[in-house]
């Protein structure tokens, strides 16, 4: 029996190719999306869930809240910790501060061996042993770390320093970090071959640092300010509530708010961050900068793509199958003659979809190979092919597979199993024609949301293209800028090397200065004003620079003057900085003061507004002003240059030059220069992303829906061979008959758009809420983009129809 | 005269044969004739008929319908020279399942343009001449044979050709029914002057033609 099912379920997978070739290929376009998105979801679910007692461990992190908003910081305040160790806590079981250092370089200093910026270094104390489990290879975790000047060092960082020694010999060795910092490796632990964000390599003791660079730092007594190098784990007892711990933070805060800043609507928060959502929690970053950050929305929206090309895919299937009921009724008939029990025909087209299912598998298993690599940009580093072969990823294809089956296959086995035999051996033309409802419905449902993918896709290309074409405020063209290095503030130095930039031909324009116009770097500070009787406070963005940084950028003074003096700091604000104070004429302000603690600041100009974010943030209120401290630690750090704009091509030899006067000043640190044009258009690379991901998605969506179209066209105009036939013989012309055909079909590309619209507009216009300076969704895109579907369609419909159009009657007729 | 064959050759190619499907066919039809086409099976007979009606091509041959040259004519012009003057009537009635008799009669004068109101009258008509005004909303499968037939002779009918082409028209018939539907043939031809031809294979049904032609392997045979 089993082998005639499957002789059955060749044959007539084999008749009706062209259905088949639809059906996988739409499957198999589905089901590699899903593959590979769900190996994408799979891989940043899977983060440091190997941890002994990992749902014990928090990352404690701080959330600001002012009049402005909420922002939040990876770190605390250094207090904290102590704080914490000192309440007799029934509730914690180890707390891990932990202070993320920048070296610049480190020296095993028995071999003299130098290796610059060493990165994942922190300074820690035993406790992060006690949070953390690692595979110590040598040295014990009570001990290591316990004593100033001792370090522990990973296994892929112990042989890079200590290359050809084992790893017992490297115990005990020395290194040198800055050349001031002497360490002696007191132990080696195993990094984690899982997937983990704890990507740590060198764990100095936390007392250590008291004695080096870090001691302001770790010191800091001041409940006030928060480091994001300053981080704290820790891990709560087994009996322990998490809330209870929330509610213990709860209240250290609350005990050492500054009650002043309370007043004015400041405070801060501590929350517990459950160790896995490290990697998905997007209000923080993790300690590896260079990884994309995975965010829980961004999976969401894969996800649901992923879904939607899938039930497009099902789809197809279940429509072309009820489709061809007709055709098939016979056999079902005589089956049931013969005694085959409904069950047993529901069994045999389920097997029948099962066939169809695996084949789309095996080349979704290629395509997606091929996908990964297509999106490698967007795919995080540690993704690849070799995730396939995982048991969970194994035995989820193999449910998938399942659900797909039964989710495209059920529906026409029960349907074409209910057919009466008598009936379809009498007149097997008239069923299969009454079912056609549930077919437009999936028809319509298919084409809305390829709508909804084509118009989300114009309007935020339209978004992205009015971001990047959009007047900041300030000049871009031809202008670029490098910082120079933090660690090395040498006035001397820095005006050297301005003085031989600004001396070089193709360079216009150079001074040096703080960050550019638009930057994600803040500088801010908590200011009030008084304006009459009133006293408001508000945030003040600053941005550090002098004329010739004014006129490098073009930017705009609308009243009073530059600042004159570099030891008193005036500033010059922008127009926004007039609406918390609900001012309207720039007059108004010159010449007051602004506060700021003890400090008090004279207003001496009003610049026009210009971005200092992404067009995502809105204008803040921003003063201009010169450097404020020119011997400690400078704001003017950052050079910046406008290139002639003719000589485009012999830019590359001028940075070239550029870099080899900064290697003779600064021959420790690598050169990095930025164009202002460039770091904008960075602003918006998560938007690109999204841009890239939603033409591929709009892509294959239409053409899943359009291969599912273009088989229905296809049964259909079979069906209607006679009718036409007849049509044409009554006198209809090609036109006529082109028309009907397509007609139906039309419709119901009509009714997606329509139902499309609402949908899209909605979902678009909250993605835009999240830009400050937004594009409209104009009615023209979804006008074009409604045309575009229609003419796809159109086009699809139409290359069936005319021929069925234009065959002759006779032949179309003789078979009766 | 109606039309005019002359020489009327027609093949098909089959590995790498010509299969001759009409063979030196010479025909002349008056206006007001009632000819029966008769021939065993597979002797031509509803090439012939396609052929006249302008359905299917000819390979060889002139054919002048009302003294335009058929074969020398555009597509688009022939079809409406074939939907201005000819009816067609099947052996298996070939009505749209999807139309009730009304809409399936209305059908050849939307094709013609006519307007809501005289295509309104013109079917009230025709549905009162063939006595199933009470069918109208009926879907063709809730007809018996003959009264599908009635509909298809009504339809043919419909536009007012001047000739009507009826294959086999009472092949699915019984005698009664066949009876009735060649009385109407009758009397079209009689009194409205329609010139009717008509493939049969029953000597009774050829009976009522004026004239027989016979064919056999797609040649005119006399008897
Ligand atoms: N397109 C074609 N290709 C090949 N052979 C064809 C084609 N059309 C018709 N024939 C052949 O031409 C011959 C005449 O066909 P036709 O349908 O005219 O016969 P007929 O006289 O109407 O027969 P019947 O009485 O059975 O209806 C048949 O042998 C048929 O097989
Ligand atoms: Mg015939």
């Amino acid at each position: 029996m089993f082998k005639n099912y499957l002789k059955i379920a060749f044959r007539n997978i084999w008749k009706n190719k062209v259905f088949s070739i639809v059906n996988i290929m739409s499957l198999a376009i589905g089901l590699s999306a899903s593959f590979v998105i769900g190996v994408i979801v799979y891989y940043d679910l899977t983060f440091d869930k190997f941890h002994p007692d990992g749902e014990r461990i928090y990352r404690v992190t701080t959330e600001f809240n002012s009049p402005q908003g909420s922002s939040y910081n990876p770190g605390i305040t250094v207090p904290l910790t102590q704080a914490l160790r000192d309440q007799e806590s029934t509730l914690i079981e180890a707390i891990a501060p932990l202070f993320i250092a920048y070296p610049q370089h480190v020296k095993n200093k028995e071999s003299a061996l130098v290796f610059k910026t060493p990165k994942y270094v922190v300074y820690t104390d035993p406790s992060f042993f006690e949070v953390f489990e690692y595979q110590w290879l040598a040295g014990n975790k009570q001990k290591a770390i316990s004593e100033p000047n001792q370090v522990v060092l990973s296994e892929n960082r112990a042989k890079k320093y200590f290359p050809n020694t084992s790893l017992q010999q490297i115990i005990g060795k020395t290194i040198i970090y800055n050349d001031t910092i002497l360490t002696t490796v007191s132990g080696l632990v195993a990094n984690f071959t899982r997937r983990t964000d704890l990507v740590f390599e060198e764990f100095i003791s936390l007392k250590t640092a008291a004695t080096g660079d870090m001691t302001g730092t770790i010191k800091e007594t001041n409940w006030g300010n928060t480091n994001s190098a300053s981080q704290l784990f820790i891990k709560i007892k087994e009996n322990a509530d998490a809330k209870n711990v929330s509610l213990l933070l709860k209240n250290l805060a609350k005990e050492h708010e500054d009650k002043e800043r309370a007043a004015i609507g400041y405070s801060s928060i501590f929350h517990m961050q459950p160790l896995f959502q490290i990697h998905l929690d997007s209000n923080y970053y993790t300690f590896d900068f260079a990884e994309s950050k995975a965010s829980a929305s961004v999976l969401i929206g894969l996800g649901c793509t992923a879904l939607f090309l899938l039930l497009l895919g099902c789809i197809n299937f279940i429509n072309l199958n009820t489709s061809q009921a007709t055709q098939r009724a016979k056999e079902i008939g005589v089956r049931k003659t013969l005694g085959s029990s409904k069950r047993q025909l529901v069994i045999q087209f389920l097997g029948e979809t099962f066939l169809l299912t695996m084949a789309a598998a095996i080349i979704s298993i290629i395509l997606s190979k091929w996908l990964l690599l297509v999106f490698s940009d967007f795919i995080p580093q540690g993704v690849s092919f070799s995730l396939f072969g995982s048991p969970i990823i194994l035995i989820s294809i193999i449910i998938l597979l399942l659900v797909v089956t039964l989710l495209s296959g059920l529906y026409p086995a029960v349907i074409l199993s209910n057919y009466k035999p008598v009936k379809v051996l009498k007149n097997h033309s008239v069923i299969g024609q009454n079912k056609s409802g549930l077919r437009k419905y999936l028809t319509v449902f298919q084409f809305t949301i390829a709508q909804v993918f084509i118009i989300a896709t114009l309007l935020v290309a339209k978004q992205l293209n009015y971001m990047l074409k959009k007047d900041m405020g300030f000049k871009t063209e031809a202008i670029a800028h490098f910082r120079t290095p933090w660690q090395d503030d040498s006035a001397a130095k820095k005006t050297a090397l301005l003085r031989q930039i600004t001396a070089m031909s193709q360079v216009t324009n150079a001074t040096i200065a703080g960050n550019p116009p638009a930057s994600r770097s803040t500088h801010s500070r908590d200011i009030s004003f008084e304006n009459g009787e009133n006293l408001t406070h508000f945030n003040l963005q600053l941005l550090y620079g002098d004329s010739d940084y004014f006129n490098l950028y073009g930017l705009n003074l609308l009243k009073g003057r530059l600042p004159l003096n570099d030891t008193i700091q005036e500033y010059v604000v922008n127009k926004a900085f007039l609406k918390p104070l609900g001012l309207e004429n720039p007059e108004s302000v010159v010449g007051k003061f602004i506060k700021s603690g003890e400090e008090q600041y004279l207003i001496v100009g009003v610049m026009d507004d210009f971005n200092q974010r992404s067009l995502k943030s809105k204008i803040e209120p921003l003063a201009f002003t010169g450097d404020p401290d020119r011997t400690g630690r400078s704001q003017f750090n950052r050079i910046h240059f406008k290139l002639e704009t003719s000589a485009i091509n012999q830019w590359p030899s001028i940075i070239k030059q550029m870099e080899e006067v900064w290697q003779k000043l600064y021959p420790e640190y690598e050169f990095e220069y930025t164009f202002v044009d460039d770091s904008i258009r960075r602003f918006y690379q998560g938007e690109r992303k999204i841009s890239t991901l939603l033409n591929w998605a709009t892509g294959l969506a239409i053409v899943i829906s359009c291969l599912g179209l273009f088989a229905l066209v296809i049964y259909n105009t079979q069906r209607r061979v006679k009718e036409i036939g007849i049509r044409k013989v009554l006198g209809a012309s090609i036109t006529d008959l082109n028309i009907l055909l397509t007609k139906e079909f039309l419709m119901l590309v009509g009714v997606a758009f329509l139902i499309a619209i609402p949908i899209a507009w909605y979902g678009l216009n909250s993605w835009l809420e999240n830009f400050a300076f937004k594009t409209e969704a104009s009615w023209w895109v979804f006008v074009v983009s409604g045309f575009a579907m229609m003419l796809i369609a159109l086009v699809i419909i139409s290359m069936r129809t005319i021929g069925a159009a234009k065959v002759n009657p006779v032949k179309s007729l003789r078979s009766e | 005269m109606l039309l005019q064959l002359n020489n009327i050759f027609k093949w098909v190619n089959s590995g790498g044969q010509r299969i001759f499907l009409l063979k030196d066919i010479n025909l002349q039809v008056e206006e007001g004739e009632f000819i029966s086409i008769m021939g065993p099976s597979g002797s031509g007979k509803s090439t012939l008929l396609n052929v006249i009606g302008m359905l299917d091509t000819f390979d060889e041959g002139t054919y002048d319908f009302l003294h335009e040259s058929v074969h020398s004519l555009k597509e688009k012009h022939r079809a409406n020279l074939y939907k201005e003057y000819i009816g067609f009537v099947f052996q298996s009635y070939h009505l749209l399942d999807d139309l009730t008799v009304k809409e399936n009669l209305e059908m050849p004068l939307l094709y013609k343009k006519f307007k809501g109101s005289e295509r309104k009258a013109i079917v009230a008509d025709m549905l009162d001449r063939f006595n199933i005004v009470g069918k109208k909303d009926l879907f063709p499968t809730q007809l018996s044979g003959g009264q599908q037939q009635l509909v298809g002779v009504a339809r043919a009918l419909i536009a007012n050709p001047k000739l009507i082409l009826a294959d086999e028209p009472t092949g699915n018939l019984n005698s009664q029914q066949s009876e009735e539907i060649m009385e109407l043939f009758k009397k079209l031809n009689e009194e409205d002057g329609v010139t009717i031809i008509q493939v049969t294979h029953s000597e009774q049904n050829a009976a009522y033609g004026s004239r027989i032609i016979n064919l056999l392997d797609g040649r005119k045979v006399e008897i």
